[in-house]
């Protein structure tokens, strides 16, 4: 089956079910995590301005647990949005170490519009993951990247971490808006697996169209270079303000 | 530029980043700057551009992906600089 088919499959059998994914994400972090977000309405009405201008959206946030994909897409869009805007779900790309242990974590991951990267792997299996979804997102689907690489193990946006992909997929589509979005638990002080029960979240979001005058790898590194920035001063502007 | 002044040259870059001694001492063409001098992946990028510095030259994305060994990075140089 050709790689662009498999996607598609994926994509339809995502859609199929998501009347009933979709819902359940929300409840299971509403009223069994009792999970709240300060600040939606400003985010899902900066996600939706994006969508509706038909350009391509790259998500782009820092990373302190391993439910933040949920908690991000919860923070740009209620229910009614998604079941609406399929393509506003964005692809994720989780790392597979940390769900190849079982059939049912490999089938969920695949159903929830991911597609698994080998972290360390080769640089001809990472392009392949950052080529599909470059493609996906040609198409009016969204997409969500840590720039970091990884949960940041010092609780802080590392500016020096960034994952130079992130310039490579922006540079593959015109026209690209990258969706910053700095999202938080008050209580949460450094990386975890997840957020505390009762956690109350801040998030902030910012969207700029990335722009290099370099070239070649040096360009995609730029990019995600300025895509590190604009997550660092959103931090400090967090900081300075709840100190 | 002669491929043996080049790999001189690339070996140079690397060493910094080299976890793995022992594969540094021996390395050659087919050495996997991965998996045998277990340089950090995240790393290859700042390799790859200390290359464009040293040889004063622009290395595509794509052309990256296709660097394993030291080898095809001595190629991969020599090709760019024509």
């Amino acid at each position: 089956m050709s790689v662009r088919i498999a996607l598609w499959l994926q994509r339809t059998l995502s859609r199929l079910i998501s009347p009933l994914w979709i819902p359940l994400c929300v409840l299971v972090m509403t009223y069994i995590f009792r999970w709240k977000i300060e600040g939606v309405k400003s985010s899902r009405a900066e996600y939706s301005r994006l969508r509706k201008a038909s350009v391509p959206v790259l998500i782009c946030a820092n990373h302190l647990t391993k439910l933040d994909s949920a908690l991000i897409g919860w923070a740009l869009g209620g229910m009614t949005f998604y079941l609406r805007d399929f393509g506003a779900v964005a692809w994720n790309l989780p790392a597979r170490e940390h769900f190849a242990y079982s059939w049912w974590a490999r089938i969920a991951v695949y159903l929830l519009k991911c597609i698994p990267i080998d972290r360390g792997g080769s640089r001809k299996g990472i392009a392949q993951v950052l080529s599909k979804l470059t493609w996906l997102m040609n198409r009016g689907e969204a997409g969500l990247v840590f720039p970091e690489g990884g949960r940041s193990r010092t609780g802080r946006v590392d500016v020096q971490s960034a994952a130079y992909g992130v310039g490579r997929i922006v540079r593959a589509l015109p026209g690209c808006r990258v969706l910053c979005v700095y999202i938080r638990g008050r209580s949460q002080d450094s990386w975890s697996d997840l957020p505390k029960r009762g956690e109350s979240f801040f998030v902030a979001v910012r969207s700029f169209e990335p722009k290099s005058d370099k070239g070649g790898l040096r360009a995609s590194v730029d990019i995600a270079e300025q895509v590190m920035m604009h997550l660092s001063e959103m931090e400090s502007r967090y900081f300075d303000d709840h100190a | 530029m002669s491929e043996e002044q080049i790999f001189e040259q690339v070996v140079k870059i690397l060493t910094p980043y080299v976890k793995d001694e022992k594969a540094l001492a021996s390395i050659s063409g087919e050495t996997n700057i991965l998996e045998d001098l277990k340089v950090n992946s995240a790393r290859l990028v700042d390799v790859v551009l200390a290359f464009e510095d040293e040889f004063d030259i622009e290395i595509a994305d794509e052309d990256v992906d296709s660097v394993n060994t030291v080898g095809d990075c001595v190629s991969l140089i020599a090709r760019t600089k024509g």
